[in-house]
């Protein structure tokens, strides 16, 4: 097995330069606290939520799951008047590596999916590790959804139409969301978009050897943040598929799968291996592995050609998925 | 990326955004880019359109400050900030800045003004070759005077040697960004000043004489300069950007591609298949459906134009008429035969030492009857029998076949006019032909024209 990494892809190099000072590609436990302070986060969240006047923003108290704290949803709703019936809904899943972040992080790609498909984004705000191990994430995630398919009609959506999208950890969260929803048969999302999802706490693939001390989120942050989520448990073998979806023996029955990731990142080799298992347990997934992508390229560098490319390439198998 | 770009600033402001310009367009080199991500490099970074045109390669990229390609029919605008890729090429890298909107300086921003006496250290005396390659704040502007003091902490901080890694940019100078610590975080301006020189070092590379001011108050403000100036930031990507596009058209595009002698001759060659000849202009860089002069020098290679590309250097030569690619053949022919009509400009030869062939008209018709070095016309051969008599004889004659009035004649040859009413008569008496009435004239300007048609 060779560690020499694939090349980044030059645009996605250059952007690099600009961010290294903010982001390294390893993060410690002891780091967290200082990360979740840092600017990087507060950079990835400054938004202009309502993207020039399109969506109507408000941040909503519902309950989260059995005895435990409200969780808060972030409703952007269109502000221009449906074409007829109701929406499409978003529902997105910040990143973070399970340890930072919150509801604001990473949302303009759901916005402008939902500026292009008059869809209404509902971003949910999860409990992070370490201080709320799992189940704590997923279960906040999973009560968020319930309230989102409950009440549709208020937000003017359709329950019947949820998209589950989440980029890194949540995209890793919306795989497991996938499989805990089936398994409760709660909610049944229409489609799940797994943007360079974290998926394996095992932390062992060809790609986490390569891409080490390299780009976003390398193996030594990969184990933070699922250390953090699982403790001791991590890469042992009593690790539930609702924490780690890579875990799951029975991939059938979930809504079709939008997949990718860059090919010089953490993540590549156990994002190709997930959507090839759901293909062997007979179902739909679309994969892209963009070359010389590092890990969440697009939302640091939305302007490279490859990000262009990645970011058209959600859209389209959006409208397809909902047939618009 | 530029939001990103806006944002460090914004937070880490003693960063410098010329450093991180600098790291950006150096990495995009090491791992050989091409043109496109260049252009776009420059747009992101800069936050407004930019645009590369290379008339002579027939480049065109324009990129939007959100990284997607959009190019477009319309002209550049001369008032944009802009820097050639070579000293005296055409070929040109433009921001799409607005010479006189602000862009997005948000309100807290105030500029410092300029102090004038500061002007001749911040930009070394200009290079003719450089006026117009980057378009410089018309005054460096630096301390207002205002209280801001600077800190000098951030202005060791931001010291750049812009010397590039890569070795591609023959320009150096400094960037010294000082600022003074905004006093609270919303409300006050943080009053930056900045003096830069980029000056060319070697002549190859493209040189930028900039100065301006950055304010780093916010994002927004970061990297505006006001009333049509260059920021420093904006100078700095444009001469990192266009050195770096440099290098990338002359590994992929060839060097001076107007020069490669086979393709020329191909080109000329009415015998090669139209085919091998349209290969041949599409790899000089010519349109094929643009007009294109065949050029003929004395003591040099053929050598193509498009029309409306100067000539070049002087020495004799013979312009062919504007024609399709594929008619380079006959404009060759009509240069060669415009090359016999031209002279060295000198007291024994005087004339024209560019002729153009469709200016000749019917003239042209001499050069099918005078063959070169064979016996000359009776007209000629009685001009050179004058002319060994009289040594001022070829100089008088040509001013006065060449131009509109004796008087005119008398002043381009700095002699009195009385003295040119002699000399005339002892002309006409030598050459045995009236040169004062118009039939006589026309009979010596054909004289003198078939003079040059004869020379071997």
């Amino acid at each position: 097995m060779t560690h020499v990494p694939p090349p980044f892809d030059p645009e996605l190099a250059a952007a690099l330069e600009l961010i290294k000072d903010m982001i390294s590609p390893g993060l410690a436990l002891d780091e967290i606290a200082d990360a979740r302070r840092g600017p990087g986060i507060e950079m990835l969240a400054d938004l202009d939520l309502t993207m020039g006047g399109a969506f109507e923003v408000e941040d909503r108290q519902v309950p989260g799951p059995e005895g435990e704290p409200d969780i808060s949803l972030l409703i952007c709703r269109p502000t221009a008047p449906g074409t007829a019936g109701a929406r499409p809904v978003i529902y997105h899943v910040h990143g973070g590596g399970m340890v930072i972040g919150n509801n604001r992080v990473g949302v303009d790609g759901p916005l402008a999916w939902a500026g292009a498909l008059d869809a209404v984004v509902v971003s949910v705000e999860y409990r992070l590790a370490p201080e709320h191990p799992h189940p704590a994430p997923i279960e906040d995630v999973y009560a968020g959804l319930l309230w989102t398919a409950d009440h549709a009609a208020e937000l003017g959506a359709d329950p019947e139409r949820i998209v589950i999208a989440g980029a890194s950890a949540g995209g890793g969260l919306c795989a497991a969301l996938a499989l805990l929803t089936r398994d409760r048969k709660g909610p049944q999302p229409v489609g799940q978009v797994l943007l360079c999802p974290m998926l394996d706490d095992r932390n062992d693939t060809p790609s986490a050897y390569q891409m080490a001390g390299l780009g976003v989120w390398d193996r030594t942050a990969n184990e933070t943040g699922w250390t953090a989520l699982l403790g001791a448990r991590r890469g042992g073998p009593d690790v539930p598929a609702y924490a780690a979806p890579a875990r799951a023996e029975d991939l059938s029955g979930l809504p079709p799968a939008f997949l990718d990731v860059g090919s010089a990142e953490t993540f590549r080799d156990e994002v190709v291996a997930y959507a090839s298992r759901i293909w062997q347990a007979g179902g739909v997934a679309e994969l892209h592995v963009w070359p010389g992508g590092f890990h969440g390229f697009d939302g640091f560098a939305p302007q490279a050609a490859l990000s262009q490319s990645a970011r058209a390439a959600h859209v389209d198998w959006l409208r397809r998925l909902l047939g618009m | 990326m530029k939001e990103l770009a806006g944002r460090l600033t914004a937070l880490d402001p003693d960063a410098g955004a010329a450093v991180r310009v600098i790291a950006y367009f150096d990495r995009l080199a090491e791992s050989r880019a091409g043109v496109e991500a260049l252009v776009r490099g420059a747009a992101v970074l800069a936050g407004c359109p930019a645009r590369l045109v290379d008339p002579e390669r027939r480049v065109h990229v324009r990129v939007e400050a959100d990284g997607t390609r959009r190019d477009t029919e319309t002209p550049p605008d001369p008032a944009w900030p802009s820097a050639r890729l070579a000293p005296g090429g055409a070929a040109t890298l433009w921001l799409e800045r607005a010479a006189a909107a602000p862009g997005v300086v948000g309100p807290d921003h105030t500029r410092t003004e300029s102090r004038p006496d500061d002007a001749g250290q911040a930009r070394p005396a200009p290079d003719p070759d450089d006026a117009g390659q980057a378009r410089p704040a018309p005054h460096p502007e630096t301390w207002d005077g205002t209280g801001a003091v600077p800190d000098t902490r951030f202005g060791t901080a931001t010291a750049v040697g812009t010397a590039s890694a890569t070795g591609t940019v023959g320009a150096t100078g400094t960037v010294g960004t000082a600022s003074t610590a905004s006093t609270t975080g919303t409300a006050s301006t943080t009053g930056t000043a900045s003096t830069a020189s980029t000056a060319s070092a070697t002549g190859a590379g493209s040189a930028t004489g900039a100065a301006g001011a950055v304010g780093t108050a916010d994002a927004g403000s970061a990297r505006y300069g006001t009333g049509g100036a260059a920021s420093v930031v904006d100078a700095v990507i444009l001469e990192r950007a266009a050195g770096a596009v440099r290098v990338v058209l002359d590994r992929t595009r060839g060097r001076a591609p107007a020069d490669d002698p086979a393709l020329v001759e191909t080109l000329l060659d009415a015998s090669a298949p139209e085919p091998a000849r349209l290969h041949a202009a599409r790899r000089l860089g010519l349109d094929p459906a643009a007009p294109v002069r065949a050029l003929a020098p004395l003591n040099d290679r053929p050598r193509v134009v498009p029309d409306g590309v100067e000539a070049g250097p002087a020495g004799r030569l013979g312009v062919g008429p504007a024609v399709p690619v594929l008619e380079l053949p006959g404009s060759w022919a009509a240069a060669r035969t415009a090359l016999r009509f031209t002279a060295e400009g000198t007291a024994q030869d005087p004339g024209p030492r560019v002729v153009y062939a469709d200016e000749l008209g019917g003239i042209a018709l001499l050069a099918g009857l005078v063959a070169p070095g064979a016996e000359p016309p009776p007209d000629v051969r009685a001009l050179e029998t004058a002319a060994a008599t009289a040594p001022w004889l070829p100089v008088t004659l040509h001013a006065v076949a060449s131009t509109a009035s004796l008087r005119a004649a008398a002043a381009q040859i700095n002699v009195h006019h009385s003295t040119l009413q002699d000399r005339l008569a002892h002309a006409e008496h030598l050459l045995g032909w009236p040169v004062r009435t118009p039939q006589g004239r026309l009979r010596l300007q054909l004289a003198l024209a078939m003079r040059r048609l004869a020379r071997p």
